[in-house]
């Protein structure tokens, strides 16, 4: 039996309804794994490369010309490391945000659980990370740098990437249903966002003082995080991995509940 | 309680609408708006509130078939989309018993670049089957649309033929319990529709509960047994459509005549009735029997030289034979208002089956049809002769051409030699 009322209250997340759809979003991750490449020449091949061009873009001008310090790992493989959550996380959180605007044919004739949409938005270049991981190995083979155990939290990061896309992508994803102004500010905001991630320089470059503060951008932990697990420098620091989680667990919550919130008129607005 | 599908109470939906072609679609509007009435009530104003529904209560039993009818703006799609789950209502409460589909769905969520295999699965999964269920069906389903050999194409190179097919089995096979139908919304040929309503009644007898919201009278009264008749959001009448219908036509007549203006021909059968040659209504011929078909019309304009024809569609969907006003010689100069038009047809030879009664009704010419209305069924009944004897059946007359052999005996030999 279904029951359909207003929903009252902002915390009737009705999060089980996601778990028994939970083959549904098996399969639109699936069709956006299988479309993303379809009728490219290099196909699959982006997946790599796009990553790979953005780090020898940034080897060149960031390493060579500003000469970046990578704390005694050659820039290449230092910038390589955050380069595959970064990737991860801007074509997440870009994808997240357009999905509910991007699904208007499903969210007007159908039901189903709206969270699905910029759930699958943001699982689908996970797929990508895999692929690009493989090409860092090769790169570290190349650099003659072996991995440490801490590779085995590898996983614990990259859920912590994927909540991120999701906590700000879930908000975006809302807010452009009403706002098609989303959009055009999105680009904006992933390159701030770029520059204020230790992605081209060492978090080490941050003054002291402003170590904490830096660390309520959740990216810090995620990439610090990386850097650890795979090329064995010090553990981030306790307290900027305690901000950057807190963020992210209040920023997705505060997501979900905002989404649920809008999708009550989604297919009125869209 | 356990036969209830559908039990609405009270259910609202109110939409606000803001004065001024323009919504506060972009921040910028919203800001603007802020800034120059900072105080809430003022913006509040202006907005109105506008009720697509207002307290609608109404049970649908399991196997019920319900029509929804209401003019235009009266609510009938915003009722399908809260049952649907699309929109949520204001205020009020419908319980659902069984799994809904709607044909309103079909090829929703088809992705061009992907194979009909793939789409297959992920259309199912999207309309709310399991995986296990589409792999089952799988064969069906393909079967059904007739694409074997495409299956594994791109579904942008379908023809748009293809395409409807595909989308249509895979929601032919959701076999849902309650089944939502917006014929507004219903798109494609004569006879993909004629598929959609074959479906809808087969799943009707198999038990499942059909909401048609339609404007065409004949279909409603063709399919549903109970019509609930919106009007202005609220519900107006809840009955059988023999009490409802009459009381929309005449509540439309009104409002219809004026929207004559936009030059658009508009002119429905509102009934088709079947006598036989001394007037008694039936549904069952002997073959060879005559048969009286009476069409009741009615048209807010004034129509000249329309062109009727009466169309005999076997149950296969094989078209027996068509009565025409053209081809008869009967010529219709003006027609206006409510009326009557009845033919008789030449002794009914057709074999025993049973048949639907199709009116189309054309312009002058025949470039334009006005309109078509899928009709009525009646049987032909004879103790032989069934589709196995073809389509009709005349007695012939069989004899040894005896003279033709006495006077010519080789030529129709060497007739069969050339060829």
């Amino acid at each position: 039996m279904v029951d359909i009322q207003p929903t009252k209250g902002l915390l009737h997340l009705d999060l089980f309804a996601v778990w028994q759809h939970r083959e549904l979003l098996y399969f639109l991750v699936w069709r956006d794994v299988l479309t993303r490449y379809k009728q490219t020449a290099i196909g699959a091949g982006w997946v790599i490369l796009q990553p790979l061009i953005t780090m020898i873009i940034f080897t060149v001008i960031f390493g060579n010309l500003a000469r970046f310090p990578s704390e005694g790992i050659p820039y290449p493989v230092f910038a390589f490391t955050a380069l595959l959550p970064w990737t991860y996380f801007s074509q997440a959180l870009a994808r997240t945000s357009g999905s509910v605007v991007g699904s208007t044919n499903l969210v007007t004739k159908i039901y189903f659980p709206r969270l699905l949409i910029p759930l699958s938005a943001a699982i689908a270049p996970v797929v990508d990370l895999i692929f690009s991981f493989a090409v860092l190995l090769v790169l570290m083979a190349w650099y003659r740098i072996t991995p440490t155990w801490g590779m085995l939290a590898l996983p614990f990061f990259i859920v912590l990437a994927i909540m991120t896309a999701l906590a700000v992508g879930l908000w975006f994803a809302a807010l452009n249903v009403k706002y098609r102004d989303v959009g055009s500010i999105m680009p904006f905001i992933i390159q701030i966002w770029m520059y204020g991630s230790p992605i081209a320089y060492p978090v080490s470059m941050v003054p002291q003082k402003w170590q904490l503060l830096y660390g309520l951008n959740p990216l810090v932990g995620v990439i610090e995080g990386f850097r650890w697990a795979l090329l064995g420098k010090a553990f981030p620091d306790v307290a900027v991995m305690a901000v950057s989680s807190i963020v992210v667990v209040l920023l997705l919550f505060g997501g979900i509940v905002y989404f649920k919130k809008s999708e009550q008129t989604f297919a009125d607005l869209i | 309680m356990s036969d209830i599908a559908i039990q609405a109470e009270k259910l609202s939906k109110r939409y606000t609408i803001t004065p001024g072609s323009h919504r506060h679609d972009t921040l910028y509007h919203q800001l603007a708006e802020t800034l120059k009435s900072p105080f809430r009530r003022d913006r509040r104003e202006k907005e109105k509130d506008f009720w697509a529904l207002q307290d609608i209560s109404f049970e649908a039993r399991k196997g019920e078939a319900l029509g929804i009818i209401g003019h235009n703006g009266a609510g009938k799609s915003t009722l399908l989309k809260i049952l649907s789950r699309i929109t949520e209502p204001t205020s009020g409460r419908v319980r659902i018993y069984g799994r809904v589909g709607s044909l309103l769905e079909v090829g929703t969520g088809f992705h061009p670049e992907l194979t009909g295999r793939e789409n297959i699965f992920l259309n199912g999964a999207i309309i709310g089957m399991k995986r296990e269920e589409i792999h089952r069906l799988f064969d069906a389903i393909v079967d059904f649309a007739e694409i074997e050999e495409f299956i594994d194409t791109p579904v942008k190179r379908y023809s748009s033929g293809m395409y409807v097919r595909l989308a249509f089995a895979v929601s032919a096979h959701l076999r849902p319990e309650i089944l939502i139908i917006d014929e507004v919304l219903s798109v494609g040929d004569l006879q993909f529709q004629r598929k959609c309503t074959n479906y809808a009644e087969e799943l009707q007898k198999s038990g499942s509960t059909i909401l048609l919201v339609s404007h065409n009278m004949f279909s409603v009264k063709a399919l549903c047994n109970r019509v609930l008749y919106l009007s202005h959001g609220k519900l107006l009448t809840d009955g059988s459509p023999e009490e409802v219908i009459p009381q929309f036509e005449k509540e439309g007549s009104s409002t219809s005549s004026s929207s004559s203006s936009e030059g658009d021909v508009s002119i429905s059968i509102t009934d088709v009735e079947l006598f036989d040659e001394s007037g008694k209504e039936r549904a069952i011929f002997d073959f060879g029997e005559r048969m009286r078909i009476r069409l009741h019309y009615t048209t807010p304009q004034v129509i000249h030289n329309p062109n009727f024809v009466v169309a005999l569609i076997r149950s296969d969907d094989v078209a027996c034979c068509n009565y025409s006003t053209a081809l008869d010689g009967y010529s219709i100069p003006t027609l206006s208002g409510e009326g009557i038009l009845e033919v008789i047809t030449p002794p009914l030879k057709l074999v025993s089956e049973a048949y639907e009664v199709h009116v189309l009704v054309w312009d002058k010419d025949f470039q334009r049809p006005y309109c078509f209305q899928k009709g009525l069924r009646f049987h032909v009944r004879h103790h032989l002769f069934s589709t196995h004897f073809g389509v009709f059946h005349e007695d012939a007359e069989w004899s040894v051409p005896t003279g033709l052999l006495k006077i010519n005996p080789g030529s129709s030999q060497e007739v069969c030699c050339h060829d």
